[in-house]
């Protein structure tokens, strides 16, 4: 194996794994602050793709817009899922599986959607920086690839910074973990997942605008990363930030290096045996305290 | 623009009408013929332009007077790219709305679940796809409109030989669709005298395939084959600094999949058969009436889904109004000059497409240009 | 043991409702369509492997995504078994059973001992390493391009070949495991799983063997959702990987939930919905598969309980007479 060969799978599997982990960072998000597995992480950046699409080359306004209002969109559909389907479950006194497959159900509607109203094709968004590559030992890496890891990091900041400082970051966390005791302190506790959820959306609406440049819009494409975010955020614990990346990122890395040293064809079951085998070797995750929580 | 067409796809449906007919449209007792594609899930991409391509036959065949006078009736319907319910849809086409024959379906996988019923029957099925396993030989009334995948591989390693000289190939392939298509570039390597440098593979769907592609690049191939249902292959195999000329498969020769090259859509080679910006002179007719109806090129599916209708038209006026399932399918053995390829249904294979029915087109800056070379 | 007046009742109703079942049910093909009688065979396969998945789901709590897999070895086993090896067909039916049995006790062991998401995704990961080994074992499965030939069941000289056929083969497997399953709920095994699901701690002090019955029963489920792969595979008598991917593994975990994994019978409402909804819908155009998840979504928030547990909700308050009930109502 060459020097090329190696630096470039490890590149591949770093620009796969915070694609991995910016939808498990969403995961994660929706997990902490309503212990809900939302399966339609993947389809939140697909909503948020499509927007940023549709203004940015569809009616050609600027890029930055296109970003914005897709980020946005993705929190709008997040606060909706919360209205239309998460609450009306939550009130009929629905399971932790009610929650899943109500979300799942809400996936299959907007891949749906996406193939009848925007079609088949897979369509391309611009990347920041364009198709500009980086060299690196002659292996080549996107500019926005970094630009992607770069903004994810600083969003797993923020969202440590907005939990442990801010007043809404502490209440949405006490409403999930104490929902009683935090009704108690005046914390209204239904709004507060209503907010989990939009800021679920926006994280998704984010990875779709970052992810998209990289993989191209198409109607399917929710459900797969989705898959892979669910591993992404249940190896760093479930309700880590940080720790959905770093899943992510291991899964990324494991995934590309299982190419270049053993099959490509039997790259997933390398990498899945592997998250099995660190679940259960490690069952709290690899940074989540209170993973176990979820069960 | 509906209307617009009928006078010129009137003359292009000529070849099966009647001239009492043709003034006042067709009458009589309708044939109906079932149509099971992939509408929605996985292989949408398949299923739209075949039902354009049948609908648009649909209305050329009925405006020209039919079969013999009576009109065509396609009833439509969508698998979701699911071998089951592709099942459960032929069970109720046969036997529920009785249809004479049965187009499709667009996928390998719903193809053996519908033949494996059609056949018990014998009533004429015309797929979309090339030939499944080996039992598909064994149906008598099972005729693809797409070659053989072997046939396929054998078209990409004529023009990478041939025309580009090449010794040493990589290949990069998907699971489903390229694995296939791998398989038989591998029984045919040898004859050719080419070497496969690296073999490397994705899950249908990947997000990112660098990694494979950095090793077929590590390989240093002369020619890099790309079989696979998705765009990020190719970006990917540029975005590795794969330099060398692409060659591909007909999979993915849909204007769909090339918006999504962006920029990358420069020097990949396609066998395949239809090249609409620049037709051979049989396909002209055809291309025209589909760019008047739909306002977009055709491309290889729509062409298929043309000719599937059209055959059963033809075989129908052939069998005459009193024959069975097992007369038209008889009636269909032989061979037939399509639009998108000369099919011979009598041959072994169930579809007798020859080599010589390819043509070449390379992406130049995102456009099919059809290139001057052929097998003969 | 006493029995109040309001259980015979219940009882004898019970008994009542399921003869009349039972006669609709052997009547019903005469008056369908062909179409509809192959919706019905799917639903009576899917009925069996959902069962398992919801067994696990409503008493053991476990959330098995892994079903596909075993689905798809019972599919590949009776196609290889007839097809390459020509063995019988109950060989091969037994054989898948087995395998996938001997396949779940093994990985059963270590993933078992993980609970909530974390086995949820175990299962998601045991279904696709499945999914990636059906494709690559291509001398075994044929890949992508799959088998066919597959030859149909037959009895006695009678072959099971038509939808209208199989049908009177499938539905009286599906009855006898949700018989067994029933059976089993109220056995010695079935108290100890409910103390299990409810009171862990309590049920371990108790010295219920808490990890080897949830082996067991992960065995249970794997062989059944074996035996359905194999007489889906007899049915259309053609197999290939698509039909073994993680949408079907989704699809059986519908089936447990929107047919309530509290209760066995309901799991044929979940699979009739999973079967026959997108073939219906679908008759509406291009927009089927959004109708689709809206009724999904709207199934799902409106019976908490699955249709089994809306039927037994409405069944208690419709049996306790004129008194008002103590747990019906919001």
């Amino acid at each position: 194996m060459t020097l090329t060969l190696l630096v470039q799978s490890v590149l591949a599997g770093l620009t796969n794994g915070f694609v991995y982990g910016l939808i498990g960072l969403g995961i994660a998000v929706v997990f902490r602050g309503a212990r809900i597995i939302n399966a339609m992480q993947g389809d939140l950046a697909l909503i948020g793709s499509v927007v940023a699409y549709l203004i940015a080359v569809s009616l050609g306004l600027p890029m930055i817009l296109g970003f914005l209002l897709g980020v946005v969109a993705g929190g709008v559909t997040g606060f909706l899922v919360d209205r239309l389907m998460i609450r009306p479950t939550a009130k009929r006194r629905g399971t932790e599986d009610s929650f899943l497959l109500v979300t799942l159900g809400g996936a299959f509607a907007v891949s749906a959607t996406v193939l009848l109203y925007f079609g088949r094709d897979s369509y391309v968004l611009p990347g920041i920086g364009g198709n500009a590559m980086v060299d690196v030992f002659d292996a080549a890496m996107r500019v926005h690839a970094i630009w992607l890891i770069v903004i994810s990091t600083g969003v797993v900041l923020a969202l440590r910074w907005f939990y442990a400082k801010t007043a809404i970051g502490q209440a949405m966390l006490a409403a999930s973990i104490d929902p009683e005791g935090a009704l108690t302190l005046g914390i209204n506790v239904g709004w507060m997942r209503t907010m989990t959820l939009a800021l679920g959306g926006l994280v998704g609406g984010l990875a779709g605008v970052l992810v998209a440049p990289l993989i191209n819009i198409q109607y399917e494409m929710g459900l797969l990363l989705t898959l892979k975010g669910f591993a992404a955020a249940i190896l760093g614990g479930l309700t880590s930030p940080f720790g959905a990346i770093f899943g992510g990122v291991i899964l990324g890395l494991v995934e590309a290096l299982a190419v270049v040293t053993i099959s490509s064809g039997y790259k997933d079951v390398v990498a899945m045996t592997l998250l099995i085998a660190i679940m259960i070797a490690m069952p709290q995750g690899l940074f989540g305290r209170r993973g176990r929580l979820g069960g | 623009m509906l209307r617009a067409g009928l006078g010129t796809l009137a003359l292009a449906g000529a070849t099966i009408m009647s001239p009492m007919a043709q003034a006042q449209g067709a009458t009589g007792e309708p044939l109906k013929i079932g149509a099971i594609i992939s509408l929605t899930g996985p292989g949408a991409g398949l299923g739209n332009p075949q039902r354009q391509g049948m609908l648009l036959a649909e209305k050329t065949i009925n405006a020209a007077g039919g079969v013999n006078g009576r009109p065509i009736r396609i009833l439509i319907e969508d698998d979701g790219s699911k071998p089951d319910i592709a099942k459960s849809k032929a069970e109720r086409l046969m036997y529920d709305e009785k249809v004479s024959a049965i187009i499709g379906p667009s996928l390998t996988a719903s193809t053996g679940a519908v033949a494996a019923i059609t056949n018990a029957e014998g009533l004429p099925t015309l797929c979309f796809t090339g030939l499944g396993p080996r039992i598909e030989l064994t149906y008598k009334s099972l005729f693809h409109l797409l070659p053989a995948q072997d046939l396929n591989a054998k078209a990409m390693l004529e023009y990478s030989t041939k025309e580009l000289k090449a010794k040493k190939i990589g290949i990069l392939h998907d699971t489903g669709y390229g694995q296939v298509v791998t398989n038989q570039l591998n029984v045919h390597r040898q004859a050719y005298g080419v070497e496969f440098v690296a073999i490397e593979k994705f899950e249908v769907g990947a997000s990112d395939v660098s990694a494979q592609a950095a090793k077929v690049r590590a390989a240093s191939p002369d020619v890099v084959f790309v079989i696979a249902t998705s765009a990020v292959p190719f970006r990917n195999a540029r975005q590795v600094k794969i330099e060398q000329p692409i060659v591909s498969a007909i999979g993915s020769s849909t204007y769909d999949y090339v918006r999504g090259f962006g920029e990358y859509a420069d020097n990949i080679i396609y066998p395949e058969f239809v090249v609409g910006e620049q037709p051979k002179d049989n396909q002209k007719a055809f291309v025209e009436a589909f760019q008047k109806e739909y306002g977009s090129l055709p491309k290889n599916f729509e062409a298929a889904a043309w000719d599937s209708v059209h055959i059963i038209a033809k075989a129908a006026a052939k069998a005459g109004p009193k024959a069975g399932s097992k007369d038209l399918a008889a009636a269909m053995r032989g061979s037939y000059p399509g639009v998108m390829a000369t099919y011979d249904f009598a041959k072994d294979d169930m579809t007798g497409i020859e080599l010589s029915s390819y043509v070449f087109s390379k992406l130049v800056k995102g456009k099919f240009e059809r290139l001057s070379f052929t097998t003969k | 043991m006493t029995v109040s007046p309001d259980t015979q009742r219940a009882r004898a109703w019970t008994w009542a409702i399921t003869a009349a079942g039972l006669v609709v049910w052997a009547a019903l093909p005469w008056f369908l369509s062909r179409g509809t009688i192959d919706i019905l065979v799917f639903a009576g396969l899917y009925t069996i492997a959902g069962l398992g998945v919801s067994f696990l789901l409503g008493q053991c709590g476990i959330v098995s995504l892994a079903q596909s897999g075993f689905y798809g070895i019972g599919a590949y086993a009776a196609a290889y078994g007839t097809t390459a090896l020509g063995l019988p067909i109950p060989v091969g039916i037994i054989a898948g059973m087995v395998v996938s049995g001997a396949i779940a006790a093994a990985v059963g062991i270590p993933v078992l001992r993980l609970s909530g998401h974390f086995l949820a995704l175990a299962t998601l990961a045991l279904a696709i390493i499945a999914h990636v080994l059906f494709l690559e074992l291509e001398w075994l499965t044929g890949g992508t391009l799959g088998i066919g030939g597959i030859p149909r069941i037959a009895l006695f000289g009678f072959t099971f070949s038509t939808p209208f056929r199989f049908y009177y083969l499938v539905w009286p497997c599906a009855f006898a495991l949700i018989l067994f399953y029933t059976l089993l709920l109220n056995s010695r095994t079935g108290i100890a799983l409910r103390a299990m699901r409810d009171a862990p701690a309590a049920a371990a002090v108790a010295g219920i063997p808490i990890t080897s019955l949830k082996v067991r029963i992960f065995v249970l489920s794997a062989a059944v959702g074996s035996l359905a792969g194999s007489l889906f595979a007899h049915y259309v008598s053609f197999i290939s990987v698509d039909s073994f991917a993680i949408d079907r593994a989704i699809s059986f975990l519908l089936i447990a939930v929107l047919g309530g994994v509290r209760s066995i019978p309901g799991t044929i409402a979940g699979a009739l919905f999973v079967t026959a909804a997108p073939n219906y819908l679908s008759r509406l155009g291009d927009i089927h598969p959004i109708l689709f998840a809206v009724a999904l979504i709207v199934a799902v928030i409106f019976l908490p309980g699955g249709f089994g547990g809306f039927v037994s909700s409405t069944w208690r308050r419709l049996t306790a007479g004129p008194r008002p009930s103590a747990t019906g109502g919001p």
